[in-house]
Parts: C-alpha cells; structure tokens; sequence
C-alpha cells in the first residue's frame, strides 16, 4: 500500500448555534494514500462540505473542531495540521501543500482584479521575494497545460466563460504542486460536455504528477466513478461504507449506498436493470440525530438493535462498513 | 487602455451624460414653471409689491421693476418666457438680483462658491473616506466589540444633522472653551488676501463647520459599507482566496476594494443632501458660502437671486456626479470593460 | 402570523432598548401638551431663563415657555415625519409593483421618471418650491418632502419584486389566472412587507429631518410650533453664540433621539430577519 498523504483520526467538527450542537461530522477517520483519487459522497448535509474544511483544518466560527486529529504527510515529516494557527496554515500549508477547487468557481476569483494580479499576490505570501517575470512564465505553461490559453492571465474574471473559469480555477489552485488536492463539486454547475473537459482536467492532474493525491467530493456517484478509485460514503456526520468503486458498484453493503446508488438519476447498466428507486425519509437534524445508527429511521433493514447501538466501521471482505446486517 | 476596451467605456459615460444633461433641463424647466404655476403667481406679486413701494425711490424702484418685467418677461406668452428663460440660463445669465440690485445674480454667486466648494468637497470626501473605512473593519470584525461599538456609534451619528452638530460645537468648542472661533470664515476686520497670516486664519475658522460635516456625514458611509463587507466576506473568492493561503491583509483588501466600489456611486447620489446640509450650515456659522448668500436671498424675497443659485447648485452637482460617474468607470474594471448584464 | 414573526425581535436587546426610546417620545408629543397645558405661542414669562420648577426647561427671548414648544413640536414633528412616510409610501407602492408586473414600456417610462426624481438633490427642490409659498401648514411641508423621497424605495421595490415574479408559484398564480391587481396583493406584497415596514420607519425620519432643515433655512411651517422651529429661532436670535443651551439643546436631542432610535429599529429588524448580517 502506498505511504498516506492525508489523515483524519476521529475527527467531531460541530457547528455551534445557539448553545446547541449541530454534528456535522460525528468520529470520522480517513486516509488518503499517495496516488490515489478518493471519492466522497453523500446527500446535500451529509457534511461533506464540512469533511473538506476538516481537512484543510479551515476551520471558522461557527464550525468548531471538537476532537480528534488532521495529519498531513510531507517529505517523511508528519504534520499535526490541527495544531498549526490559522496564520500557519495560510502561510505554510494553504496553497502549498493543500489546495482546493471549490464548489463555485464561477464566482472564485477576484472579481475587480486581473488574473494576473490575484496569482502575484497568493504568491507574495508563499515567497518572500519574487520574480514576476519567471512566475508569469511558469503560470502561463501551466495554463496551457490545462488547456486555456496563456493570455486568460492578463484578462479580468467576467471576461472568461464559464468552462474557461473553472479551468484558470483549477490551475491557479495547483500552480505549486500541491501535494493534496480537494475538488469540491467541481462540475455541478457546468453542462455536460465542461463537464467531461474538467473531469479530464483534474485527471490529467495526478497522471502528470502535479498533485499526489485528491479528494474528490460530489453528490453524484455516476460522476465520481469515472475518476476515483475508492469511494468514501457519508451519511449524516458519519461514514457508513468505504471500498473501491468496483466493489460498490458491484455489491453495496450498506442500506444507504445501496438507496444512494439506485436512485441515481442517470443509472449504471449494471444498476438500470433494477429500476427506478429513492430512499423514502429525509437526512436527520444533526442538531438531534436519531439515536443509534443514524439511518435506521429510513432503513428497510432496520433491527431491533439499530436504534439503540451505534455501529462501527468493521471489516467485510476486506470492505468497511458500518451496519449491523454484517 | 486598448482599443477593444473603450467601447463599453464610452457607452456608459455618454448615457450618464446624456442621462443627466435631461436631468438638468427638467431641473430648469422646473425652476422655471414653479413661481408660474403657484396660484397667485408669486412672481407678480413681488413686482406689485415694488411697485407701491416706490414713493421711497421712484427713480430706482422704476428701474428695477422695469429689468424685472423685462427678464421675467411677464406679459409674453408662456413659450416665449421660456425660451428666453431657458437661452438665458444655458449663457448663464440668471437676472438682476433685487436685494443687491443692479447686480447681476452670477456676480454675486460667483464669489461665494468657492467657498462652498472649499466646505463641501474636503469634508464629505473625508467623511467618506473615514466612514467606509471603520464600516469596513467594523464588517470584517463582525459581531465583535470593535463591530458594536462602531455600529451604534454611526448609527447614532448618522442622525445628527449637520448643522445641530455645528450648534453643539459652537457652544462647546467655541463659546465655552474658547478654543475655536464660533463665527464667519475668517477674522472680522481682515480682508482675504493670499498671504499666510490669512490662511492660517481661514484655517482656523474652517476647523468646526468641517468637523461637523465630516462627524455626522460619516456614520451613513460606516453603516452601508459594514453590510456590503459582511456580504462580501461569504462571496466564494474569499474562501477560494483563503485556502490559497493569501495573507489576512490580502483578503481584507480584496473586500475593502468590492465593498467601496458601490460606494462611490453612493458619493454621487449623496450629494445632493450632503449640500443642502452644507447651505445650513454655513447659516448656523455665518461663513460667507452660498448657504448664506440663499438666506439672505430667501429672507429677502430675492426671487432672481434665488433661482440664480438654484440653477447653479443643480448645475454643480450635476457636474460632481458626473466626474464621480466617470472615475466609477474608470476603476471597476466591470464597467469599463462591459461585464455583460446580469453576472 | 404576524406575531409569531415578529416574537423573535423581542429577544433583540437593541430592539427593545429604542422602541423604549421611541415610546417615550411619541408619549411626549402626544400626551405631554395635555399634562402640560402651557400654550407655546403665549408670551407669559420672564426672558432667556434657564431651567427652573417654574420653567423646566427655561424660556426664550420672548418669554415663552420652552418646554411647551418641545412638547407641541415633538407632536408637529412626528406628526409631519409621518404624514410625509405615508405620502412617500403611497407613490412608492403604486410605482414599484407597476413597474414590475407590467414591465416593458411602462416600466422603462416609469422607472426614468423614478431615476429622474431621485437625480434632482430633493432638499433642494423643497426648499425651491417651499420659497414660493406664503402659507406653509405642516401638511403642505410633510407633503412637499413625502413628494421628493419615494425614488428609492419604488427602485427597491420594483428589485425585490422582479426577483419574487420569477419564483413559482407566482407563475403559477399567473397561469391560474389571477389579473395583475390580485397578483400584487396576493402573492408579491406580503414578500416585501418587512421591507416596506422598514423603509416606512426611514421615511418617518426623511420628514422628522427635512422639516428640521427647512425650518432652519426659514421656510417651516408658517404657524405653530416644531422642533425645527424651535431650532431656527434659537439660530436667529444667536442663541448658541450667546450661551442659551436650553433653547437649542433639547429640540435637537429629541430629534436624535427620535431618528436614531427608529433607525435602530430597523437595523434590528435587518439582523432578525436577514439572515446573513446576523451575528454569528
């Protein structure tokens, strides 16, 4: 198995309003090893959006991180990224190491700036001394390596549309080869055909080795399965399966990816056989998540024990998942 | 700036133009039709009044009331009176002042607006620098003390008028503690005259009417700007922005920039209040602007005087929004390059 | 409904600290002249004295009692400020949902109009048009200002609306019929009823100050007694110069007092029911 990139121990990142809390990840623990794609999906409020910011440790009032561990693997050196202040992280991690493609690139870049303008300035605080000349170069082979030409730079964000934005996004956001690479949604808002020139894009990323490892969120099975390798299912605040996608695909274990993978809304051949489905019931209030296994209100499986234990993430098969049922 | 780029640029500093070139004809038309369309005619009363005065100073008063009849043209149909009003204006010829008379109403404006100018323009300038600045850092700090503090403090400020502010200054600073002067634009007795022992003593009277301009105007600008940062602060290039680890400064900058930018247009609408709230000031402080020549003007019935002003402070505002319209243009690349509508 | 909406305000400290405050003034206007039946144009005391029992709050250079002309312009003062959101209100509400619902060629004619009059600085065309009236009542002046501030709030209303006539069921509304007149009462102005309330509240504060200022200038109301009247006479007769606080002091901490606190009402009410300036 190759050497972690990213890990996560027992993570608990509530949100806190009103003096209650809203467990938005509840006791997640993750790695993410070098060369691979992992993908994560769940339902809007799942907290996947929240993984993201866990493990960037972006972490902003009212987000708070309760417990548990962010460590990043660098060059045989271990960094407990939860322990670094924000000034650390954006100073030696954000950028560098980690990097994000956000859910919204339409709207991700300095609007009243030139491109151009808004690299030099992520730059100044990276280096102490730069050479604008040598970075426009760089940044400009870099461009065109994702495929947009070299002169976006000089141009201001509305000038582009919206496949070329997404595209400057994707290589602003890896322009010092971070070694941990988030894409959050990053083909939601586009049309189909951008949508396969992204995919394309961020694949190319790892194949030519400017990013190690990604974290690939979406809520959309049918999208990740065409780039990650293993898939990390999220329902309210927990995982309740992880295993490689050809496994999933082939035989969900757990009652919410099995609802998850049926129910998608363009089916694999292998799932369009069994028709059309949905999971009955609406994610829970994590401000009062159900008692026990968090799904049982919407299970078809449930046990007697569902509602009263909560289940942990075993071993199957060389699979994990969280359920009673194994 | 390329070729390319100086399209949508000039597309919208003409429509601005054009937009309030309109404006200012209705203005006018509006100056003209008012004393007309008020029932009992205001203006021929005045002349009637004239006219029974006239056993002080027949010669004189027979001189006036003919110059009036003359520029106001009474007696001419309407459409003629109008054109004529509107042809005067435009070659900025208001009439003969009759408080003052025979003084054309421009020779007597001219020499006070400088002085306007030089109370208006530096204050709310300055309000408005100081404002959107401690609304910005107020936004950006949000819900910490620093963001109470300075909310209720603008809030409060910003309903202080002007000139009551100017009373309370006065009477504190002035009659008080005797450390400002209290009155006028420089010291009774000198004659302005471009030395430095003048200015130092404009200066000194400029202190109080500036800072009670500059204190109330400048809570408004703190409020608008703190809710424009607060929005900005969740906009997606500011996380993006983040995680890329820009600097704090960096990004509060970035804000500071898309919050103020709206702001600036705000400037230009702000004018028009912002002066009116100048003229009454000038009267609380006796300093020798225009506000004070429209007070002597209003308590003197001096119709040709008045509208002369009017004319001309619509004028100038009009001038001010413009020149603000078009430094917009020129610093949100948006406009000067034509963002399309709607993104 | 509607108390079940506006019950969360009540938890807003500063909500409650100035409808306090407001409460308190619209007291003194309306029930201070009863309880102080002195009458604010009688000349009956000694000149420029300063507070006493027998003067709370002094008399001015013609022996009338201060107090009785802060508590009967307290009342002129709020009574214009009203009057002049009402008339603002009115032309506001007609425009902006016309605007709107009709769109096209109406709106393009109206929305120049509204853009026109909101060029024109206002408080100079009231003064303009107040100079050419021998006969001033606090109507003619809540109706002059009340004529000149609406621009905005038709501008804003007409924004929010567009954005509402693009959410379904409005379309649906549409496609089941409804003519424009049921559309707006229906299903568009209850959308913008908190923001109309709010902008109700500035325009309360538009006269409160607008009279003050023309008042100041010389052309308030011609008969009775407002705070900007009381202001203006203290100017005239140079009583910040010559020391006499308790002529222009208290007028103006009741105008603050008053515009300020209705202010703070509607900024409370943005952070209860907007939810992204809520502190978080």
């Amino acid at each position: 198995m190759n050497r972690p990139v990213l890990q996560i121990e027992n993570a608990r990142a509530y949100y806190i309003v009103e003096n209650n809390y809203v467990r938005a990840i509840d006791d997640i623990s993750i790695v993410i090893r070098e060369g691979e794609v992992v993908g994560i999906v769940g339902e809007s409020g799942s907290g996947k959006t929240t993984l993201s910011n866990v493990m960037l440790m972006n972490i902003k009032r009212p987000l708070s991180l309760i417990d548990g561990k962010v460590k990043l693997y660098s060059n045989g050196n271990v960094i407990e990224l939860n322990k670094l202040s924000r000034e650390e992280l954006q100073k030696n991690i954000w950028g560098k190491e980690t990097s994000i493609i956000p859910q919204s690139a339409m709207n991700a870049l300095m609007p009243t700036k030139k491109i151009k303008d808004s690299i030099l300035d992520v730059m100044k605080t990276h280096f102490e001394e730069i050479h604008e000349k040598e970075i426009i170069e760089k940044v400009q082979a870099r461009f065109e390596e994702v495929g947009i030409s070299k002169d976006v730079i000089f141009r201001y964000p509305f000038e582009l549309s919206g496949g070329m934005k997404q595209r400057a996004v994707i290589a602003i956001a890896t322009l010092l080869n971070p070694r941990f690479l988030i894409a959050d949604e990053p083909t939601s808002a586009l049309d189909v055909s951008t949508q396969k020139m992204v995919l394309k894009t961020i694949q190319d990323l790892r194949e030519k080795e400017i990013v190690k490892s990604i974290a690939f969120i979406t809520h959309d099975i049918a999208t990740v399965r065409q780039i990650a390798e293993t898939l990390v299912v999220m329902y309210a605040g927990k995982i309740v399966e992880i295993s490689s996608i050809e496994d999933i695909i082939k035989e969900p274990l757990h009652p919410y990816t099995r609802g998850l993978l049926f129910s998608v809304v363009t089916p694999e051949p292998e799932v369009k056989k069994r028709g059309i489905y949905y999971i009955p019931g609406t994610p829970p209030n994590l401000m009062y998540p159900p008692p026990g296994c968090r799904f049982h209100p919407r299970c078809e499986y449930k046990l007697d024990i569902c509602d009263k234990e909560e289940p942990k993430l075993k071993d199957v098969n060389g699979r994990k998942v969280a359920c009673f049922l194994y | 700036m390329k070729s390319y780029a100086l399209k949508p640029f000039l597309k919208y500093i003409s429509r601005k133009f054009i937009f309030l070139l309109v404006t200012y004809f209705i203005a006018i038309t509006i100056v003209f039709i008012l004393p007309r369309a008020i029932p009992g005619n205001p203006l021929s009363t005045l002349l009637r009044q004239i006219f029974q005065q006239g056993q002080a100073n027949p010669e004189l008063i027979r001189s006036v009331h003919k110059t009036l009849m003359e520029e106001f043209g009474l007696g001419k149909p309407w459409y003629e009176q109008y054109i004529d009003f509107v042809t005067r204006a435009f070659r900025g010829d208001f009439g003969t002042s009759i408080s003052s008379y025979p003084k054309k109403t421009l020779e007597l404006i001219i020499p006070v607006m400088p002085w306007t100018l030089m109370l208006l323009i530096p204050s709310i300038i300055t309000a408005w620098i100081i404002g959107n600045t401690l609304g910005a850092i107020a936004g950006y700090k949000r819900g910490s003390f620093t963001d109470r503090f300075t909310l209720n403090f603008s809030l409060i400020v910003s309903q202080i008028p002007y000139y009551w502010l100017g009373m309370l200054l006065i009477f504190t600073l002035s009659v008080k503690l005797h450390i400002f002067p209290g009155q006028g634009g420089y010291s009774q007795g000198t004659i302005p005259t471009f030395t430095l022992k003048f200015i130092l003593d404009m200066l000194y009277h400029y202190i109080l009417p500036f800072l009670s301009i500059v204190i109330s105007a400048l809570g408004g600008w703190a409020i608008g700007t703190r809710v424009l940062v607060i929005y900005e602060l969740d906009a997606d290039y500011v996380n993006f922005g983040e995680l890329l680890g820009l600097k704090e400064k960096t990004v509060f900058r970035y804000i500071f920039r898309n919050s103020i930018l709206p702001q600036v247009t705000g400037l230009a609408l702000s004018l028009g209040g912002a002066l009116g709230g100048a003229l009454i000031t000038e009267i609380i402080f006796n300093y020798p602007g225009t506000g004070y020549l429209l007070f002597r003007a209003l308590s003197t019935l001096d119709y040709p005087l008045i509208q002369g002003i009017f004319i001309i402070l619509i004028g100038s505002i009009y001038l001010a929004n413009f020149f603000v319209d078009f430094l917009y243009a020129l610093i949100d690349p948006r406009i000067r390059l034509g963002q399309s509508e709607g993104s | 409904m509607w108390l079940a909406m506006f019950k969360p305000l009540f938890k807003s400290k500063k909500f409650l600290i100035s409808i306090l405050i407001f409460i308190f003034i619209v007291l003194l206007g309306l029930v201070g002249p009863i309880l102080y039946p002195v009458d604010p144009t009688s000349y009956a005391g000694p000149f420029e004295r300063p507070p006493s029992r027998e003067f709370p709050l002094g008399t001015d250079t013609y022996g009338g009692d201060l107090l009785a002309k802060v508590l009967n312009g307290t009342k002129t003062s709020l009574y214009i400020g009203f009057l002049t959101a009402v008339i603002s209100m009115s032309i506001g509400i007609i425009i902006g949902p016309i605007s709107a619902i009709k769109g096209g060629v109406v709106d393009e004619i109206l929305m120049s109009f509204t853009n026109i009059v909101l060029t024109i600085p206002n408080i100079l065309l009231a003064i303009l048009i107040a100079t050419y009236l021998k006969v001033r009542s606090a109507e003619v002046i809540a109706f002059l200002l009340g004529a000149l501030g609406w621009p905005w709030f038709a501008r804003a209303v007409r924004s929010q609306l567009l954005s509402l006539i693009n959410r379904e069921y409005v379309k649906l509304s549409r496609m089941a019929g409804y003519n424009d007149l049921r559309l707006a009462f229906e299903d568009l102005i209850p959308g913008i009823a908190t923001y109309a309330f709010m902008s109700f509240i500035l325009f309360i504060n538009g006269g409160i100050l607008g009279e003050a200022g023309l008042s100041l200038i010389g052309l308030g109301p011609t008969k009775g007694v407002s705070l900007g009247l009381v202001l203006q006479w203290a100017v005239l007769m140079e009583a910040v110069r010559r020391g006499i606080w308790w002529w222009f002091v208290p007028p103006g901490v009741i105008i603050v007092a008053l515009t300020s606190s209705l202010l703070m009402i509607t900024t409370a009410m943005d952070e209860v029911f907007n939810p992204r300036l809520r502190e978080k």
